[in-house]
C-alpha cells in the first residue's frame, strides 16, 4: 500500500511538470504580447518597452525564460504579476488560494450524499411516479444553465426576500447560494448513477438470498446493496470535483467571490500570464491530488483492486 | 452514511474557522464599486483609470475641480507666469498636512517631480506632463536626481521653468506625495502607508476584495462627514447593481453593458446621475495607407454616411450623444454651436460618384478594426458602409495591445477609437490626437495651419483667446473632413435616497471628501 502510494505520488510530480509545460508553450501561442498590454498607450515609447522586458525577464531566451519560471516555483514567488505593480504571483494568489477548493468540497460533501439518497428513493421505487418525479426534477436541474439559475436566486433571495447577500465572500451565508448553484449538477450525476448501480445490484443473487432469510428491506439495501455501489460511485468523484473546479470559475465570477477561478478569468482578460499558468498548476495539482485519494480509497475499500495493483 | 454526515459536519465547522468573521457594517461608511483590483495605489507608478478612482481621493495636484468641472485651486492657492512665459511661480496653500502629520511644502512637490522621472521607479501617466520642465532629460536619462527647472523657493513657494511654453501645467493632475514617506516606511510604502493630502488617508487593499480609505480629521477643506470609503472589487456589472439593489453599496458607477438594465428599470430614476464622459470618439482614416482617403469627397461620404442617432440607441442603449466635433462637453473650450453632421445618403453616393467611385465601383477592399468589446461597432460600419456606399468594408477584430501599437506606428487604415481626457482642457485632445507630431495621432492627419494654431495655444495664458484659437484649430480639422466625430458616451452612476454629496462629472466621481450618508 505505501510503495503503491508513493508509486502514484512520483506519477503526479510528472504529471505536474507535464502541466507546466503545457501551459508554458500554450502561453507563448496566445495572441498579444503582455508587455504591449502594459504599456497601452505608451507602446511608442522604447525605453520604457526594453525597461519593461527587462524587469519580467522576457528579454531572454525561452529556454532560459522557462528555467527561471521553475526557479520561480521553487522559491514559492511563481514570478511577478504583470497586471500588479511590483507584486508577486504568491502575493495575487494568496488571499484566495482556498476559496476555489473549498467551494468544491463543499459542494461535492453535499451532492454525493444526497445524491446516493435520491438514487435510492428512485431505485427503490423504479419506474413509480416518484421515480419520474426525482429524475425529472434532477434532469431540470441540470438543464437550467447555472447563470440564470444564479439571477434568479439573487432576484429571489436577496433583492426581493433580502435573506441572503448578493455577493461576496467572508461569512456563511455567503457559501449558500454559490454552492447550492454547484451541488445541482453532480447531484443529478450521483442520483443517476446510484439508481442504475443499485436497480443492477438488485437483481443479484445475494440480494434474493438476503430477502430470503428475512432480512427487513432497510437492511437489505442499506447494509448489502448499497456497499456495492461505493466502488463505482467513488471513481466518479474525481470526474466531479474537476467539473466543480471548472464550475468555479462562472459561480466566483457571478457571486463576486475573491477566489482562484474569478481571479484565473481576470488574469486571461488582463493579459497577466504568469498568475494564469499558476493557477492552471494549482488546479491541476488540486484535480490530481483529489483523484489520488480517491485511488488510495477505493483499494481500501476494495481488496480486489489493492491486490491487483501490488502485483503489477 | 453515519460517518459521512460526521464527516460534512466537521467539515462545515472546519469551514466556519476558515472563514473570516462578517464583516461589521458602518453607516458612515460609503460603499462604492470598482471593477478590477486598481494595478496600483501609488501616485508615481500611477497609469490606469480604476487606480486613479482610488488615488483622487487620497492625493491631491496644484488644482481640482468643483461639482461643474470647473479647475478650482488645491494645493497651490495662487500663480503666475514667468515674464518670458517660460515657467511659472507657484504659491502653494498653507496649513496642508499630509496623512503622517508632516507639513506639505515645496520640497514636496519638488521630489514627487524627480521620483516620477527617475528611470528606475516606472514614472507612470503623470511624468509624461513633465517633458517641458527644464532638466527633465537628464533625470530620465539617469544622470542626476534632482530636476534643475524646479526650485524650492521657501517652504511654501516654488519655481518651475520650462523649455518651451506650457501654459496648462498650474492644471494638469498631478498627485503630490509626502517626501518623507520612503524613510519613514521604507521603499514598498504604498500598501503599508498613506502619503497624500487628500480627504481620505489609504488603510488598507484586500486583492481580490476591496481598497479601504478612512477619513483624514486634519484635511485642510474640513474633515470628511463619513468614517470612510470601501471600494469593493464587482467585475460584473450585473452583480454589482444587484448589490446596489439589495442595499450592500452606496454608490454604484454603472458599466456600459449594464445601462440597459439601470435605464429601462423606473426604480433607478429617482437615484441616476449622468454626465458625458471627457472622451472623444472618432473614426480614423489613415490617407497615407488607403489611395480614396486622400480626396476629401470620399472623406466626406464616409462621415455622413452613417446614422449617428441610431448608433445611439441601437448601440448603446441611449447612453450616448451624437458628437460634432472633437471637444467633448464639460471641457474648457469646448464649441457647442458646432453645426450638426447629418445622415445623408444621397450626398454620400453623389459625392462618392464625383469622387471616381459611383456605387462604390473601384474602390479597393479595407478593413475596419477594433478590438473584441467593440466588435458591434465596426459590424455597423461594415455594414452601412457597404450597403450604403457600396465600400468594399470587411470587419477585422483584433487584440487590443498589438491594435495600439499598430495605431501608435500608424499602420491602421481604417478604425473607430477613442480618447479620455487626463485634464479638462480640450487642448488635451487636440494636442494629443490632431497634432501633427504627436504619436496618438494615430490616423497620421496632418496640416501646418492647425499645427501653428496648437504650438499658439500651448503659449497663450488667457483662456478666452486660447479658446478661440481652439474654436478655429477645431474648424480646420473639420473642415477637412480629416476625422468623422461619432459619439460621446454618457456615464452613468445610482445614489442611494440617504447619500448626499457624491457628484458625477465628466471625469468620474469627485472625491467623496463631501459625501454623506444617513441612516
Amino acid at each position: 500500500m505505501i510503495e503503491y502510494a508513493a508509486r502514484r505520488l512520483a506519477g503526479l510530480l510528472g504529471v505536474w511538470f507535464l502541466a507546466i509545460v503545457i501551459t508554458f508553450v500554450a502561453v507563448q501561442f496566445v495572441p498579444g504580447d503582455p508587455i504591449m498590454a502594459l504599456l497601452s498607450d505608451r507602446s511608442g515609447d522604447a525605453d520604457l518597452e526594453a525597461r519593461l522586458r527587462a524587469d519580467y525577464g522576457l528579454d531572454r531566451p525561452l529556454p532560459v525564460q522557462f528555467l527561471d519560471y521553475l526557479a520561480h516555483i521553487a522559491d514559492g514567488t511563481f514570478g511577478l504579476s504583470f497586471r500588479f505593480a511590483n507584486t508577486t504571483v504568491f502575493d495575487v494568489i494568496s488571499g484566495g488560494l482556498l476559496i476555489s477548493p473549498i467551494l468544491a468540497i463543499t459542494a461535492i460533501l453535499i451532492a454525493v450524499p444526497l445524491g446516493v439518497v435520491l438514487g435510492v428513493f428512485a431505485a427503490q421505487r423504479a419506474n413509480s411516479w416518484a421515480d419520474t418525479a426525482v429524475i425529472l426534477g434532477l434532469v431540470s436541474g441540470i438543464s437550467i444553465p447555472n447563470f440564470a439559475m444564479a439571477a434568479f436566486l439573487v432576484y429571489l433571495l436577496s433583492i426581493k426576500w433580502s435573506v441572503l447577500p448578493v455577493a461576496g465572500w467572508g461569512t456563511p451565508q455567503h457559501l449558500v447560494m454559490p454552492v447550492l448553484i454547484l451541488v445541482i449538477p453532480p447531484t443529478a450525476y450521483v442520483a443517476r448513477l446510484t439508481r442504475t448501480y443499485m436497480l443492477e445490484v438488485l437483481q443479484q443473487d445475494f440480494v434474493r438470498t438476503a430477502r430470503a432469510k428475512g432480512l427487513r428491506e432497510r437492511l437489505v439495501i442499506y447494509r448489502h446493496a448499497l456497499k456495492n455501489t461505493f466502488v463505482p460511485l467513488l471513481t466518479t468523484v474525481g470526474i466531479i470535483f474537476g467539473g466543480l473546479l471548472s464550475g468555479t470559475f462562472v459561480v466566483e465570477t457571478i457571486f463576486n467571490i475573491p477566489g482562484l477561478g474569478r481571479l484565473a478569468i481576470e488574469s486571461i482578460f488582463a493579459r497577466d500570464y504568469p498568475v494564469t499558468m499558476t493557477i492552471v498548476l494549482l488546479f491541476t495539482m488540486f484535480y490530481s491530488i483529489i483523484n489520488l485519494i480517491v485511488d488510495l480509497a477505493y483499494t481500501a475499500l476494495d481488496p480486489r483492486i489493492r491486490l491487483t495493483n501490488t502485483k503489477a | 452514511m453515519r460517518a459521512g454526515t460526521k464527516l460534512l459536519a466537521l467539515c462545515a465547522s472546519a469551514l466556519a474557522l476558515t472563514l473570516p468573521a462578517a464583516a461589521v457594517s458602518q453607516a458612515a461608511e460609503l460603499r462604492t464599486n470598482i471593477n478590477a483590483d486598481p494595478a496600483m495605489v501609488d501616485p508615481i507608478t500611477y497609469s490606469e483609470l480604476i487606480a486613479g478612482d482610488v488615488m483622487a481621493n487620497v492625493y491631491e495636484g496644484f488644482v481640482g475641480l468643483d461639482t461643474e468641472g470647473n479647475v478650482i485651486p488645491a494645493l497651490a492657492e495662487s500663480w503666475e507666469p514667468h515674464e518670458d512665459g517660460l515657467g511659472f511661480r507657484f504659491k502653494l496653500r498653507s496649513g496642508v498636512k499630509f496623512h503622517s502629520g508632516r507639513s506639505f511644502g515645496a520640497k514636496d512637490v519638488k521630489y514627487t517631480f524627480e521620483q516620477l522621472l527617475i528611470p528606475g521607479n516606472r514614472g507612470g501617466l503623470n511624468a509624461e506632463y513633465l517633458d517641458t520642465v527644464v532638466g527633465a532629460q537628464a533625470v530620465k536619462d539617469g544622470k542626476t536626481t534632482d530636476l534643475e527647472g524646479v526650485t524650492v523657493v521657501d517652504e511654501l513657494t516654488l519655481d518651475v521653468r520650462f523649455t518651451k511654453a506650457d501654459v496648462l501645467f498650474p492644471i494638469y493632475p498631478f498627485y503630490f506625495m509626502d517626501a518623507g514617506i520612503v524613510e519613514e516606511h521604507g521603499a514598498d510604502w504604498a500598501t503599508k502607508a498613506s502619503a497624500g493630502t487628500g480627504p481620505f488617508k489609504f488603510k488598507a487593499w484586500n486583492l481580490g476584495r476591496d481598497v479601504q480609505l478612512e477619513a483624514f480629521a486634519d484635511y485642510w477643506g474640513g474633515a470628511p462627514k463619513i468614517d470612510g470609503v470601501r471600494f469593493l472589487i464587482v467585475p460584473s456589472g450585473d452583480t454589482a447593481v444587484s448589490m446596489y439593489e439589495a442595499g450592500e453599496l452606496d454608490v454604484v458607477y454603472v458599466d456600459t453593458q449594464t445601462i440597459r438594465r439601470v435605464l429601462k428599470d423606473p426604480q433607478f430614476k429617482d437615484e441616476m446621475l449622468t454626465a458625458p464622459a471627457a472622451q472623444i470618439r472618432y473614426l480614423g482614416m489613415n490617407q497615407n495607407l488607403y489611395e480614396p482617403f486622400k480626396d476629401i469627397r470620399v472623406r466626406e461620404a464616409i462621415c455622413i454616411g452613417f446614422d449617428r442617432d441610431a448608433m445611439v440607441d441601437g448601440l448603446y442603449d441611449g447612453a450616448a450623444f451624437p458628437l460634432y466635433g472633437q471637444v467633448t462637453p464639460g471641457v474648457a473650450g469646448y464649441n457647442p454651436d458646432l453645426p450638426a453632421i447629418p445622415y445623408d445618403p444621397e450626398r454620400a453616393k453623389k459625392l462618392l460618384a464625383e469622387a471616381g467611385y459611383p456605387n462604390g465601383e473601384g474602390l479597393p477592399p479595407i478593413k475596419v478594426t477594433d478590438t473584441e468589446p467593440n466588435k458591434n461597432d465596426i459590424t455597423y460600419y461594415a455594414n452601412q458602409f457597404s450597403s450604403v456606399l457600396g465600400m468594399p468594408v470587411e470587419v477585422e477584430i483584433v487584440e487590443r495591445g498589438s491594435h495600439i501599437k499598430r495605431m501608435n506606428a500608424g499602420e491602421v487604415p481604417f478604425f473607430p477609437w477613442g480618447w479620455s481626457a487626463g485634464y479638462p482642457d480640450a487642448l488635451y485632445f487636440l494636442s494629443q490626437v490632431w497634432y501633427g507630431p504627436s504619436t496618438y495621432n494615430r490616423s497620421r492627419w496632418q496640416n501646418d495651419a492647425f499645427d501653428a494654431l496648437i504650438e499658439e495655444a500651448q503659449g497663450t495664458a488667457d483662456a478666452k483667446a486660447r479658446y478661440a484659437l481652439y474654436n478655429k484649430a477645431e474648424k480646420i480639422l473639420l473642415d477637412d473632413w480629416g476625422t468623422c466625430p461619432t459619439t460621446v458616451r454618457m456615464q452613468v452612476a445610482l445614489v442611494k435616497p440617504n447619500v448626499e454629496g457624491v457628484s458625477l462629472t465628466p471625469f468620474r466621481f469627485l472625491p467623496f471628501g463631501d459625501a454623506q450618508v444617513t441612516e
